[in-house]
C-alpha cells in the first residue's frame, strides 16, 4: 500500500491537474507526485528532458532504466519500464541481461560497455578507470555519456522514490 | 507582482485579504467545522508567530491590504493576543474566533488592541443558548453573551458571525437584536451558509459552494497555500488538496505568484452569489 496518498483528478491541487489524461487517468507515480504541485512544475519537464528521446536513442535508453531499476529492485520502475522498453524496440535479449537473465557476455560491445558503466556508477563511480571511458566513448560521444549518466541519476531518484513510498506498480 | 495582484483585484477575481490559518487545534468540534478541528487534536500544525509576522509583512509589500485570522482557535495558542496586536501593526485584521477562551488575563493583554485596526469577529450562531450551545458546544452561548461586552468595554472592535444552517427567520431578527443590544451594527453581523465541506460534508450540511460562490482570498496554512479559506478543509483527519495553490508559502511571493494564474481564470467581476466570506 502507498505510503503517499494516490490523489484523483478531482483531488489533485488546482496547478496539478494538467498531469492527468483528458479521461483523468494519471500513473500511480504522477498521482503521488500531485501532493506536491509546485515541485511538478520543474520535476516533470526535467524528467521529460532526461527520459525522452535526446542525444541517445530510445532503446538505449530504456535499456539503461531498466538495468538501474534491477539494481535497486524497483519494482515500480521495472513494472512500467520492461514493456515499454519492448515497445520502444530495445531487443529482448538486451533486457534479459540488464535482468540478469542472460550473461552480460551475450551483449554486443557498445551496450556491454554502456551496461558496465551504469553498474559501476550506480554501485560506486569511483571504481570507474580511464580504461572504461575509453572503451565507451569509443561507441558514443562525451555528450551522449553525459546524457546517459544524468539518466541513470534521474532513475536512481525515481527508484528510491518508488520503492521508499510504496507506489504501487502501474498495471 | 504587486500591480498583478491589484489589478486582480480591482478586476474583482480575488480579494485584498491574506487570510492565516493560525492553528488548527481548537477547544471546541463545532458540527460544521471544515477543518475537524477539536480539543486534543494530534497534529495541531500552527503556523507560528514569526512565520504570520513575515507573511503579513510581506502581504503589505505585495498590495494586499488587510489581514483575515482563522483556525481552528488561534486563542489556544499561547502567544495569541502579542501575535494579534503585532499583525494588526502591518495591516488592518479581523480575528475569527469562538470567543470563549476569554480569561481577565487574556482581556488584559489584548486591551492594546483597543481603537486599533484589529476587530474580533465572534461566531454567535443563535439568540438561544439552547440552538446555539447544540452547534457549536456546551456553555458556548453564555460565554460569548459574557466576553463581548467585555471585549467592547475595553474598546476592542467585535463582530459577529453567523453560520446559517436551520435557523427561523425569527432566530435570526432575535439574534439581530441581541447584537445591537451590544452595541454592534448590522454592518459587524456576518450571516453566512455553511459549506458543505469538512465535517459539514460528513454531516451531510451546508450548501455545496459553486466556483463563481466563494470570492478566492489567498488563505495560508502549515499545509500550504490554498485558493480561499473554506479550501484547507479536512475529511478523516486528511486535509483535502483539491483548492491547494502551492505548497510553499514562504516567501510569500511564490504563494501569490501560483494564486495569481489560477485566479487569472476567474471571470471579471466575480461575485459571489452566497456571501460565503
Amino acid at each position: 500500500m502507498s505510503r503517499v496518498r494516490l490523489l484523483e483528478r478531482d483531488e489533485a491541487p488546482v496547478h496539478a491537474r494538467s498531469i492527468y489524461a483528458a479521461d483523468g487517468s494519471a500513473s500511480p507515480l504522477k498521482r503521488s507526485l500531485a501532493n506536491a504541485p509546485d515541485l511538478l512544475e520543474t520535476l516533470l519537464p526535467f524528467l521529460g528532458q532526461i527520459f525522452d528521446e535526446g542525444a541517445v536513442d530510445l532503446p538505449t535508453k530504456e535499456l539503461v532504466v531498466v538495468r538501474v531499476s534491477q539494481l535497486n529492485a524497483c519494482r515500480y520502475c521495472l513494472a512500467a519500464h520492461r514493456p515499454l522498453a519492448l515497445e520502444l524496440g530495445t531487443p529482448a535479449e538486451h533486457i534479459a541481461v540488464a535482468c540478469n537473465e542472460l550473461p552480460a557476455s551475450s551483449l554486443p560491445a557498445r551496450e556491454g560497455a554502456i551496461l558496465e558503466w551504469v553498474d559501476r556508477y550506480v554501485a560506486d563511480p569511483h571504481s570507474i578507470d580511464d580504461d572504461l571511458v575509453a572503451r565507451l566513448l569509443d561507441h558514443v560521444r562525451d555528450d551522449q555519456l553525459i546524457e546517459l549518466s544524468l539518466l541513470i541519476g534521474a532513475t536512481q531518484l525515481l527508484n528510491q522514490y518508488c520503492t521508499a513510498f510504496q507506489v504501487p506498480p502501474p498495471n | 507582482m504587486r500591480d498583478a495582484l491589484e489589478n486582480a483585484v480591482a478586476e474583482g477575481r480575488c480579494g485584498n485579504r491574506l487570510w492565516l490559518y493560525a492553528t488548527y487545534h481548537c477547544n471546541l468540534a463545532c458540527v460544521y467545522c471544515l477543518t475537524e478541528s477539536r480539543p486534543g487534536i494530534a497534529n495541531r500544525r500552527a503556523l507560528g508567530r514569526e512565520i504570520m509576522v513575515r507573511a503579513a509583512t510581506d502581504a503589505r509589500d505585495l498590495g494586499f491590504t488587510c489581514l483575515g485570522v482563522t483556525g481552528g482557535e488561534i486563542f489556544m495558542l499561547q502567544d495569541a493576543a502579542e501575535t494579534i496586536a503585532e499583525l494588526g501593526g502591518i495591516l488592518p485584521t479581523v480575528v475569527l474566533t469562538n470567543g470563549t477562551l476569554f480569561t481577565e488575563r487574556i482581556l488584559t493583554r489584548l486591551e492594546p488592541l483597543a481603537g486599533s485596526v484589529v476587530a474580533l469577529q465572534i461566531s454567535l450562531d443563535s439568540p438561544e443558548a439552547s440552538h446555539n450551545d447544540a452547534l457549536r458546544g456546551p456553555e458556548n452561548f453564555a460565554r460569548v453573551a459574557t466576553a463581548v461586552p467585555a471585549l467592547l468595554e475595553r474598546g476592542i472592535r467585535v463582530r459577529i458571525a453567523t453560520t446559517v444552517e436551520d435557523q427561523t427567520e425569527d432566530e435570526l431578527s432575535r439574534l439581530c437584536e441581541l447584537h445591537r443590544s451590544w452595541g454592534i451594527s448590522d454592518d459587524d453581523h456576518l450571516v453566512r451558509s455553511v459549506v458543505r465541506r469538512g465535517r459539514a460534508a460528513l454531516e451531510d450540511m451546508g450548501v455545496e459552494p459553486g466556483p463563481m460562490d466563494i470570492l478566492p482570498e489567498l488563505t495560508l496554512t502549515a499545509d500550504g497555500a490554498f485558493l480561499h479559506p473554506f479550501a484547507p478543509t479536512v475529511r478523516h483527519g486528511v486535509t483535502d488538496l483539491d483548492l491547494l495553490v502551492s505548497r510553499q508559502i514562504n516567501p510569500l511571493e511564490a504563494a501569490v505568484s501560483r494564486f495569481l494564474r489560477v485566479v487569472a481564470d476567474q471571470p471579471v467581476g466575480t461575485d459571489v452569489a452566497r456571501n460565503i466570506r
